[in-house]
C-alpha cells in the first residue's frame, strides 16, 4: 500500500488526535500572535510547565489520600487533574498579568524562575515513590500524546478555544491597544489590568489543555512559529492573524501525516514542518537586506 | 500629597485650569512622572485628594515620552491612531466608519493625512511623534497631556512641535500639560509653571511670567541661571557659576 493509501485506511486510528492538533494549531497560531509581539514567548512555556504542576499535584494529592485519580471512574471531581491544571495556570497568568518586578528581579527573571521551579517541581513529583507507578500514564496526561487523544481533551480543547477567541472577539480592539501601548492605555481611561488579566487567562487556558491534548513541545511551537513566521511575511494585523491560523492547521495536518507514513515522533514532526514555514519570512528579510 | 510609598515633596496644591497650559518642570529624577500620574489620578494620593470640576476625570490626549512607536507590530498609522478613540466607542463595540474618519481627520490636521496607510517601519522619526498627536487629537481630548515629547528633538524640530501643539490647543479649546526638563520647551509657551525637585524638596507653582526668573531657576537646578527677552521671546541660558 502506498503511505496516503496506508494512512487513509487508518482514519479511525488518527481521527481525533488530528482533529486535536489542527484545533490546538489553530489556536495557538492566533493567540501566538500576542504572545509573539507582546515579547511573552517565555510567559507561555512558563504557563504549560505550571499547569503540569497542577496535573503532576492532583495525583500527588490523590496518593496521599488514598485515591487513584487516573482510575476509570473513581476520580473525585475536585482531584480531577484538569482542575488542578486550570487553576495552577490562571493563577500564574493573574501573578504574570500584575507584572511583578523589582529593581534586582525583573519580571522575565520571574517568569524564568516560574518554568525552571515548575519543571524541577513536575520531575520531583512524577518521580515520587507516592505515584511512580502512575508515572508513565501521568507523564501522557502532562505532556500529552498527539498520537491518542481521548475526546474528553478534544472538547475540552474547542471549549478554551472558543471562549479564548470570544474574549477576543470582544474585546479586541482594547487587548490591542493595552498590549501595544500600556501606558497610554492607562492614561486615557483604558483598564489595563483588567485586559492583560484576559488576555494572559485567555492564553493559559489554551495552553494548559492543549499541552495535555497534544504534548509541551507543539504546544511551545504553535504558540511561537507560526506566528513568527506571519510576522515576517506581512505588515497588516488581520493578514498576520490568517496566515499564523493557517500555518499553525498546516503545520500540525501535514506534521501528523509525515509522523504517520515515516514513523517519526509525532509532536517534533509537527514542529519540524511548522519551522519550514520561517523559510519565506527569512528570505523576505534576506533580500531586503540585501538590497 | 504624592509619593509611590512616601512622600516625594512636602503637601501640594495644583490646579489646571481650564484653557490653560501648565508646564512642569524639573531636572531627572525631579518627580515629574509621580506628580503627572496623581494628576491623571494613576498614582493615588497619600493624603489630601483630587478634585474634578466636572464632576468626572476630563477626557485625555496623551503623548508619551517616546521618540519611536514599536516598529515591530504589524500596524497601519491608522490602526494606530484609532487607539486614541478605544475609550469613546466604549468596550463590546467595533471602531465604526465615523471613527475611522475622525482618526483621519485627526492625521490631516497634523499634515500627514497622506500616512494613513503607510506601515509603522516606513515612517522618520518626526513622523512618529505626529502620529502619537495625531492618536491624542482623535481621543478628543479636554486635556492634553504631554510627557517630555521633545526630549529627542532638535531645537527647530522642538519649536514646530511646540507650535503645532499652540496650533491645535487653540482649534480644540484644550488645556494643556506640558513635562519637561527643558527650559527651552517652556518659556514662551506655558501660562503657567510648577518647578519640581524632590531632592530639594522644591515645589513652587505660578504664572509662567514670574516663574521663568533667574532666581527661582537657579534655586531649581542648583546653577547660575540667566533670562532675557530676545525679539520678544524669552531665552533662558544655563550659567558656569551657584545661584545667584
Amino acid at each position: 500500500m502506498s503511505g496516503f493509501a496506508d494512512f487513509w485506511a487508518g482514519r479511525d486510528l488518527w481521527r481525533e488526535p488530528l482533529l486535536a492538533g489542527i484545533l490546538a494549531g489553530a489556536i495557538l497560531g492566533y493567540i501566538g500572535v500576542f504572545v509573539v509581539l507582546k515579547r511573552m514567548v517565555f510567559v507561555s512555556a512558563a504557563l504549560s510547565e505550571i499547569s503540569g504542576v497542577g496535573v503532576a499535584f492532583a495525583f500527588w494529592l490523590g496518593a496521599v489520600l488514598g485515591i487513584d485519580p487516573h482510575a476509570h471512574r473513581a476520580t473525585p471531581l475536585l482531584l480531577e487533574p484538569t482542575w488542578f491544571s486550570l487553576i495552577f495556570a490562571c493563577l500564574a497568568a493573574a501573578l504574570f498579568s500584575l507584572q511583578p518586578g523589582h529593581r534586582k528581579l525583573a519580571s522575565e527573571t520571574i517568569v524564568g524562575l516560574g518554568y525552571i521551579i515548575s519543571s524541577a517541581l513536575v520531575l520531583a513529583i512524577l518521580n515520587s515513590p507516592r505515584i511512580a507507578q502512575e508515572a508513565h500514564a501521568v507523564g501522557d496526561i502532562l505532556f500529552g500524546n498527539a498520537v491518542t487523544v481521548p475526546r474528553k481533551q478534544i472538547e475540552a480543547l474547542f471549549g478554551a478555544a472558543f471562549a479564548a477567541v470570544l474574549a477576543h472577539a470582544v474585546f479586541f480592539k482594547e487587548l490591542l491597544f493595552v498590549s501595544y501601548d500600556r501606558e497610554t492605555a492607562s492614561v486615557q481611561g483604558i483598564g489595563v489590568f483588567r485586559y492583560e488579566l484576559l488576555l494572559n487567562l485567555a492564553t493559559a487556558v489554551v495552553i494548559s489543555v492543549a499541552t495535555r491534548a497534544v504534548g509541551a513541545l507543539p504546544v511551545f511551537a504553535f504558540s511561537v512559529i507560526p506566528a513568527a513566521a506571519a510576522l515576517m511575511l506581512t505588515d497588516r494585523m488581520r493578514l498576520t492573524i490568517a496566515l499564523a491560523v493557517i500555518f499553525g492547521v498546516v503545520s500540525a495536518a501535514v506534521g501528523y501525516y509525515v509522523s504517520w507514513v515515516e514513523q517519526l515522533p509525532t509532536g517534533a514532526s509537527m514542529v519540524v514542518v511548522a519551522s519550514l514555514f520561517l523559510l519565506p519570512g527569512l528570505v523576505k528579510i534576506a533580500r531586503r537586506s540585501a538590497v | 500629597m504624592i509619593g509611590y510609598r512616601t512622600p516625594l515633596l512636602p503637601p501640594i496644591d495644583l490646579a489646571v485650569r481650564a484653557g490653560s497650559t501648565l508646564g512642569v518642570l524639573g531636572p531627572n529624577g525631579a518627580g515629574k512622572t509621580a506628580l503627572l500620574k496623581s494628576l491623571l489620578g494613576l498614582l493615588p494620593l497619600l493624603g489630601g485628594r483630587r478634585k474634578l470640576p466636572l464632576g468626572r476625570s476630563p477626557q485625555v490626549g496623551y503623548v508619551p515620552q517616546r521618540d519611536r512607536l514599536d516598529m515591530s507590530w504589524p500596524l497601519r498609522v491608522l490602526d494606530v491612531v484609532l487607539m486614541g478613540r478605544a475609550r469613546l466607542v466604549g468596550p463590546f463595540k467595533r471602531y465604526s466608519a465615523r471613527d475611522c474618519d475622525q482618526a483621519r481627520a485627526a492625521l490631516h490636521e497634523i499634515g500627514i493625512g497622506d500616512l494613513a496607510e503607510r506601515p509603522l517601519y516606513a515612517l522618520s522619526g518626526g513622523q512618529h511623534q505626529k502620529v502619537l498627536i495625531a492618536r491624542a487629537i482623535a481621543a478628543e481630548p479636554e486635556l492634553l497631556v504631554l510627557d517630555e515629547p521633545t526630549s529627542a528633538m532638535d531645537p527647530a524640530a522642538e519649536r514646530i512641535f511646540l507650535e503645532l501643539v499652540a496650533r491645535l490647543k487653540s482649534a480644540h479649546n484644550l488645556s494643556v500639560v506640558l513635562v519637561t526638563h527643558q527650559l527651552t520647551a517652556i518659556a514662551g509657551f506655558a501660562t503657567e509653571v510648577a518647578l519640581i525637585d524632590r531632592e530639594r524638596e522644591l515645589f513652587e507653582v505660578g504664572p509662567a511670567e514670574q516663574m521663568i526668573d533667574p532666581h527661582k531657576l537657579g534655586r531649581l537646578y542648583g546653577r547660575e541661571v540667566m533670562v532675557s527677552r530676545v525679539d520678544g521671546r524669552i531665552a533662558v541660558v544655563i550659567g558656569e557659576g551657584a545661584p545667584n
